[in-house]
């Protein structure tokens, strides 16, 4: 109890005892604290929301055409969101889009119409107003038919357009009023048609939520969200300890997990999108031009280590370059286990009997650092020495993406179709220091053609033989070491009731919607 | 006196013009692109050039540096690159957060230090000296994270009697207050640490001069010798330390601000270096760097204050 509450308490109290009448039957809490491990919020408009803190709370104010069902992120799965139906034309070039009636921006801006989702995906598409323009690529034109119909019409054909229209990322629909009056400022004063409407930041303190009571899909329950910038984690975990938030972003760490799930009424939430790490192996320069080095260290590579140090829980053996679970990946891709011996041999056979020292710039953030010293040591016992140049984080961003470090270890999760991997990490058009680099810092391009062709392929059943073909032509070549996934973590107090089964979360943050209450 | 404090403020602006040309500097040599901070790791290089272009950062840093010159110097320090808010209104919202920590800890460090290190000079090699020193050392040679999180366990999650979260709202002083009696003693306790054994060593000279020896031969009662003749002498470098400590307290006390999670100077600080703000950065040095000129001047007015011949 805190001074000011004992003494509010005993206010009460005395109160009490003066007042006719018994005690009242408590009403439900409807005030959520959230506590989330970042220093500040960064960006609020959705098309430049990238960090996990800012993708969070853009779920729970944004809606798209089309939404992952609360608790999934299978795109199998999407469902209506503000259309309420689609049709595509036979060839798979052009979408239309139906949008709901009377979806209401928040604030009094009036209806969500063909006009804001036009303007939404065009900003979106362009690289001066979002960071995900290059998903919109592939589309030709996007126009209004009348104000609750919406035209795209492709390019080519894409894996799946409706992942591009959906609540993440560039899928989200802004109001194009307001972002042509608020300019720059709509990023620090966000509107949408979501569940909860922003109301305020304080810097390096909070972000306030209150609810959208005129959301389509009903009056949420809970009617404030305090989303709490909590860096420290023993601090976030006290303060969780002590009451004071009721969903507290957890730790990918098995003991934190075991400690936490220990807590009375506590529930540790372990969730989807795993975020898949992989060595990278630059392909083009000494001494992993020669694919018998590269072989040595997929060799040296122990899996079932990794994920024992990692925990049970919270990681899985990562069994392709495309994480499990995504459309597309394939576990029969020939990807070879540990053999220290073989890796060893190889080495010998490369012109390496003593081993070899290898460079690795690796960012200082601890759970990346303590990961490069497991791999460290398990590559150690086959005669590599890896040299780790720790630098800090946002250097380690700029440095890899100039081409610096021959061997790269990247941790990501992506939307769960193997093509925005394959593509972003293997195909040649992403290799870094090149005009449309993304994040091919092996410098791959064996699987360019599968890639490509499985992009555009309409039939299902060829287009997942193709990437799987991708896939073993990749590990084949060994551009990138598969090593581990690691899931998203969340705690919260069991009187907390999401209102659906949490089992994934584009948004990295489990969403906050109309029916989550507390009990 | 005035003419002092003018000659104090006319030297101050050499200094600020050199931190504003270092700041400039330094923040443009560490790596790291604030574009690829902002987009993320998808952005592709035309995404990143756009955003350079939009920030000013593909002028040449001739023109950037006087850009943020003139800026500077007529009080306009911008915006923040990452989340677009002014400057001055993000340090506005945490100042008196640092403030109301820097001089809490301070009130609790002379509180405790000054007569700890007096009582300890004069049972110079006895059992409280023994204990004051030992207690100082214990202070120093705990890091706040570690006492930090000590003080939240027992006093927050134990007997409840304070909160973990520690950001008061500005407009209620008893919530101030209740958030920052933990975060202020357990600065206070180091502040007193450092205070202790600089009081007690100043005493043990001062209590050593003939100017003592005369006072109490005139028959001058001890304790008016002690705090007249000793401690107003023995208060220098007592007042330097308080001033340096001051200074490093409103921009160092990072961790204190993360363990109890109190915004502060420190940790937007800390925040901007880590997503390459380089605007923030820059005014968040440069209203440092004014903030230490403040407290230097006023160390120095104080020695003024104490020792009459400073003034000279």
């Amino acid at each position: 109890m805190t001074l000011r509450a004992a003494l509010l308490a005993t206010s009460l109290a005395v109160a009490a005892l003066l007042a006719p009448g018994g005690a009242h039957a408590q009403a439900p809490k409807t005030a959520l604290t959230v506590g989330i491990a970042a220093q500040d919020v960064g960006q609020l408009d959705p098309h430049f929301a990238v960090s996990t803190i800012d993708r969070i709370v853009a779920a729970w104010m944004f809606n798209g055409l089309v939404r992952f069902p609360p608790g999934s992120n299978d795109p199998a799965k999407l469902e209506p969101d503000l259309a309420e139906s689609w049709e595509s034309s036979p060839d798979g070039r052009t979408w239309t889009f139906h949008l709901r009636h009377g979806v209401q921006w928040q604030g009094g801006l009036g209806e969500v119409t063909a006009d804001d989702v036009v303007f939404s995906l065009k900003k979106a598409g362009d690289s001066k107003t979002s960071a995900f323009a290059s998903e919109l690529r592939p589309v030709q034109a996007i126009e209004a038919v009348d104000p609750y119909t919406v035209r795209i019409v492709l390019k080519e054909n894409v894996p799946n357009l409706l992942g591009i229209v959906t609540n993440y990322a560039q899928g989200f629909i802004v109001p194009k009023k307001a972002v042509e009056a608020k300019g720059d400022d709509f990023k620090r004063n966000p509107i949408g048609s979501g569940p909860f409407a922003f109301v305020s930041v304080t810097p390096n303190q909070s972000l306030e939520l209150r609810a959208n009571d005129a959301y389509f899909r009903g009056a949420p329950k809970i009617k404030t969200i305090s989303y709490r910038f909590i860096p420290s984690d023993a601090s976030r975990d006290l303060a969780f300890q002590n009451g004071e938030i009721d969903l507290n972003y957890g730790r990918a760490d098995q003991s934190w997990v075991n400690r936490t799930k220990a807590l009375p009424h506590t529930i540790v939430d372990i969730f989807e999108p795993a975020e898949e790490a992989q060595l990278h192996l630059n392909t083009t320069v000494k001494p992993f031009d020669d694919i018998r080095v590269r072989q040595a260290v997929a060799y040296a590579i122990n899996r079932p280590e990794l994920v024992r140090w990692r925990g049970k829980d919270v990681s899985r053996e990562a069994q392709s370059v495309v994480p499990r679970g995504y459309l597309g990946f394939t576990a029969d891709n020939g990807l070879v286990g540990n053999d220290v011996a073989k890796a060893k041999a190889l080495l010998k056979e490369a012109g390496y009997p003593d081993g070899l020292t290898v460079k690795m710039i690796q960012s200082q953030l601890p759970e990346m650092l303590t990961a490069a010293q497991v791999i460290q040591a398990q590559l150690k016992k086959a005669g590599i020495n890896l040299d780790l140049q720790v630098v800090e984080h946002a250097t380690f961003h700029q440095q890899i993406r100039q081409d610096l470090s021959p061997m790269v270890y990247y941790s990501a999760a992506r939307f769960p179709i193997a093509d925005v991997t394959l593509t972003q990490f293997f195909h040649s058009r992403s290799i870094v220091k090149t005009p449309t680099a993304v994040t091919n810092f092996s410098h791959c391009n064996v699987a360019d053609k599968e890639i490509d062709a499985a992009r555009v392929e309409t039939d299902r059943t060829k287009q997942l033989a193709l990437w799987a073909e991708a896939q073993k032509k990749i590990i084949a070549n060994v551009c990138a070491v598969p090593m581990f996934e690691t899931l998203l973590v969340f705690a919260r107090h069991d009187d907390l009731d999401y209102g659906y089964k949490l089992e994934g979360s584009l948004s990295l943050g489990p969403q906050i919607t109309e029916a989550t209450h507390f009990k | 006196m005035i003419l002092y404090v003018l000659r104090r403020l006319l030297a101050a602006i050499p200094t600020l013009l050199a931190v504003l040309t270092l700041v400039f500097v330094i923040v443009r040599i560490v790596p790291g692109d604030p574009a690829i901070a902002i987009l993320g790791d998808r952005a592709t290089p035309d995404a990143v050039a756009a955003l350079r272009a939009k920030l000013g950062l593909d002028q040449p840093l001739w023109a950037q540096y006087a850009s943020f010159l003139g800026h500077s110097l007529s009080g306009d320090f911008g915006r923040s690159m990452v989340t677009g808010r002014p400057i001055l209104s993000d340090v506005g919202a945490v100042l008196p957060h640092t403030i109301d920590l820097t001089l809490a800890s301070l009130v609790v460090g002379c509180v405790i230090g000054v007569p700890v290190g007096i009582w300890a000079a004069l049972h110079r090699n006895r059992a409280i000296d023994y204990a004051a020193r030992l207690l100082s050392l214990i202070g120093l040679s705990f890091p706040v994270f570690v006492s930090g999180i000590f003080v939240l366990l027992v006093f927050a999650l134990h007997w409840r009697l304070f909160p973990v979260i520690g950001n008061a709202k500005l407009d209620d002083p008893l919530d101030r207050l209740d958030k920052l009696v933990l975060p202020a003693s357990t600065l206070g306790l180091v502040m007193a640490a450092y205070i202790t054994r600089v009081t007690r060593s100043a005493m043990l000279a001062v209590l050593g001069e003939d100017y003592i020896r005369t006072a109490r031969a005139k028959g001058v009662p001890w304790r008016r010798v002690v705090w007249r003749h000793g401690l107003r002498n023995a208060a220098m470098p007592v007042v330097t330390v308080v001033g340096l400590y001051i200074g490093i307290l409103i921009g160092n006390s990072v961790l204190t601000e993360i363990v109890f999670n109190r915004p502060g100077l420190g940790k937007i600080i800390v925040g901007a270096l880590n997503q390459r703000d380089y605007t923030m950065l820059q005014g968040l040095m440069v209203i440092y760097c004014f903030l230490i000129v403040v407290v230097n001047l006023v160390t120095d007015l104080t020695y003024g204050l104490i020792d009459p011949r400073v003034k000279q």
